[in-house]
């Protein structure tokens, strides 16, 4: 990114925060917390704290940051060190991410290239170059309205636990949009608060389905069908074992007659045609569609910097958006909040995308106008930069 | 709303406050002890005390409750008057598996008053054909996460608005390490007063009786939290017996495997006369795979380590793991690191 494309984002960026001050709110128990930044040099910056909202609006009004992070941790001192802080507790924060999802769409916006080759692919980067086996392989992962639902229904999934499996109140759970390529999901005064990194590994264990033993089932190896029968799940049951039932009553299997049978007959119907190793390989199936798909290394990380709402995100220049109702959130319309004055760019290469309800693209190599959210959105993935307009 | 205990639950578990409480109670001043009134109840708490550190174990028969109550505050005096923070640890341990016996067999309302009063953990009785308890799912995983067995894990767990269902040995386990803790910290905290002689003599008697206090660097794990194997080992070290060159080979390994590093290794061995640093470390670097054929060598499995006739399996403590390493640990998962810390 060359200093002009700088310059004009961070002009772009100082004025929004200018106009927008009064809705940049702090976090809950603001002066406890870990403030840091990333310039739009790509400098970060790290263990700052504000006490008040006032300083932080216009902190960011004068650094004009690429990104701002906030600790999910309350610290005694959250501007000394990571060793001097002094941990108090952390909010249970959860990050769903449309990279870490496959859907179909990717095969159509996805790329890579081998920098050693140029061989390039579409989709999923693979571990290695297929034409020369170097491992240096560039990817481009752009998000589409696909893979943004696909994302926004693992948040879905991952609410329904925490409602239900861990009985967390609704008002304290927050959903946002991230700005770019999924949500975040914060409980915030929660009596989890003080769970060290151990105990929120199971937890984030138990939402993406690590470790679910068939066991826990009631299926065993040696065990006869009667004594399993006894220790399978039923469908009003509640957590994992009343889920996989639940989804057992979905099901059918060819030859299997319902009519006056249980679930129970119905997994053991299935265990009998699959065997041991086969019911095993099913149920992880099953598992990995009922689990929700967060990333574990967030929610296990008690120290972890998360975006801070309703601040721009660097690559998009979108809002890391609260999502009121998350149905029917769009965030290609509903986190879009820069406006449509247009801007003269050179693209090097874009797919075909929308924003705002408009269509775009794609592409290639070419001069074009486009309005400001659009253009701050290409310009801050790197892909376009911006040309005098005379 | 106050819990109520009868002599005899006071006994088993004499380290609930009303148990305390009891005793504090008998008015007893440090200058009764010399009476021989008081003479039994001495007697008790030194055979607590030695069979605690000696065998890891605390008899569970109680033949006077009153006596009962009263020696467990004696014996952590006498643990404490011993003076050294070694022995505090196995006590506690050895007090922590005491309870852990009885509480297997205790009623369930009993159950649920010791968690409360001793823990703060409130249960909540169930009526299921496999679970007996409900607990609140931070209670639990404060104490699951330290054991490593799949069934211990939330995700094989009832977890239904916030409560985990458990049965009662589970329950039992899940608090043992509380009640080592809890001991401990009382022993700790005990401010000792001017002993008597005939108190005094008794504690020169356990003194005699209890094994040697192994190295620094080994008593800064918890001793409970090594396997029996090691300890036994350890145990050979410090009273300066013949150690067979397997069991040098699994102290070695071992210690390297939960990550200390050659030196601290080193420093176990005991400095006898015999004892060359540039030997020891040669082959400690050996096993480290720092030199030969640059094999870092595992630690030996327990079946292994049954045919050295080196396995002294505790079955509470053992449980059925594998591997000396999987003693009291939960597993890394490798595949889930990540430096990278923004989102």
């Amino acid at each position: 990114m060359n200093d002009k494309t700088i310059e004009f984002l961070k002009q772009i960026f100082r004025e929004f925060y200018y106009k927008n001050s009064s809705k940049i709110s702090a976090p809950i128990r603001m002066n406890e917390r870990e403030f840091g930044y990333m310039s739009f040099d790509k400098v970060m910056i790290r263990h700052l704290s504000f006490q008040t909202e006032g300083e932080l609006r216009v902190f960011l009004v004068k650094e004009v940051p690429h990104s701002v992070y906030y600790s999910c941790a309350y610290y005694h001192e959250p501007t000394l060190s990571m060793d001097e802080k002094g941990w108090k507790g952390a909010d249970l924060i959860f990050d769903i991410d449309a990279d870490a999802i496959p859907t179909n769409c990717k095969e159509e916006h996805d790329k890579w290239v081998c920098k050693d080759c140029n061989f390039m692919g579409k989709g999923k980067r693979p571990e290695n170059c297929p034409k020369c086996g170097s491992t240096k392989i560039d990817e481009e992962n752009w998000v589409c309205s696909s893979c943004l639902d696909a994302t926004k229904n693992e948040a879905i999934k991952l609410i329904d636990f925490l409602l239900e499996d861990f009985g967390i109140s609704k008002d304290k759970i927050k959903v946002h949009f991230s700005g770019s390529r999924g949500y975040h999901v914060t409980v915030e005064e929660s009596s989890l608060e003080g769970l060290d990194q151990l105990a929120r590994n199971e937890i984030s264990d138990y939402i993406s389905g690590m470790g679910l033993s068939l066991e826990s089932l009631g299926i065993s190896k040696g065990a006869s069908y009667d004594d399993m029968r006894r220790s399978l799940p039923s469908i009003n049951e509640p957590g994992w074992r009343g889920r996989i039932a639940s989804f057992f009553t979905k099901l059918e299997f060819e030859g299997y007659d319902e009519t006056s049978k249980d679930i129970k007959d119905k997994i053991l119907y299935a265990y009998g045609k699959m065997g041991y190793k086969g019911f095993e390989d099913f149920a992880k199936e099953i598992v990995n569609k009922l689990s929700a798909n967060i990333d574990v290394m967030v929610t296990t990380d008690i120290h972890r910097i998360f975006r801070l709402p309703n601040t721009l995100h660097g690559n998009t220049g979108m809002l890391k958006k609260k999502c009121d109702d998350l149905t029917s959130f769009d965030p290609l319309t509903d986190a879009v909040v820069l406006n449509d004055e247009t801007v003269k760019l050179f693209v090097d290469k874009a797919p075909k995308f929308t924003l705002k309800g408009n269509s775009f693209g794609p592409y290639n190599s070419e001069k074009v106008i486009l309005p400001l959210f659009a253009s701050v959105y290409l310009v801050g993935k790197g892909l376009a930069k911006v040309i005098n307009s005379d | 709303m106050e819990i109520e205990f009868g002599l005899e639950d006071l006994a088993k578990y004499p380290f609930l406050k009303e148990a305390g409480d009891y005793v504090k109670g008998l008015s007893l001043s440090i200058e009764d002890l010399r009476q021989d009134d008081y003479q039994p109840a001495l007697k008790r708490a030194k055979d607590r005390v030695i069979e605690a550190i000696q065998k890891n174990f605390i008899s569970i028969e109680i033949l006077e409750p009153n006596l009962e109550i009263l020696s467990f505050p004696l014996a952590l005096m006498l643990v404490k008057a011993i003076g050294i923070d070694y022995f505090m640890h196995r006590y506690s341990l050895a007090e922590s598996l005491r309870a852990e016996r009885l509480l297997e067999k205790e009623k369930k309302s009993i159950i649920s008053n010791i968690f409360k009063s001793a823990f703060n953990v409130n249960l909540i009785s169930i009526e299921h054909d496999v679970f007996d308890f409900k607990m609140g799912m931070i209670d639990y995983l404060l104490r699951a996460t330290h054991f490593h067995k799949p069934e211990w894990k939330l995700i094989n767990r009832i977890v239904e608005k916030g409560f985990v269902y458990v049965k009662t040995h589970e329950l039992v386990r899940l608090m043992r390490e509380e009640i080592r803790r809890i001991v401990y910290e009382r022993m700790k905290s005990l401010s000792l007063p001017k002993i008597p002689e005939n108190v005094k003599e008794i504690v020169d008697e356990i003194s005699k009786a209890l094994p040697p206090v192994p190295s620094k660097e080994l008593q800064e794990v918890t001793p409970g939290m090594f396997p029996p194997c090691v300890m036994h080992v350890l145990d050979l070290l410090q009273k300066g017996q013949n150690v067979p060159h397997y069991g040098r080979f699994l102290l070695t390994s071992y210690f390297l495997g939960i990550g200390k590093s050659v030196d601290e290794v080193i420093n176990i061995y005991p400095k006898a006369p015999d004892f060359s640093e540039r030997l020891t470390r040669y082959q400690v670097e050996h096993i480290a795979g720092m030199r030969g054929g640059r094999r870092r060598y595992k630690v030996p499995s327990c079946r292994t380590l049954i045919t050295h006739g080196l396995c002294f399996k505790d079955e509470i403590l053992c449980g059925r793991i594998k591997n000396p390493l999987q003693f009291g640990r939960k597993p890394v998962d490798f595949k889930k690191k990540k430096t990278d810390d923004r989102v």
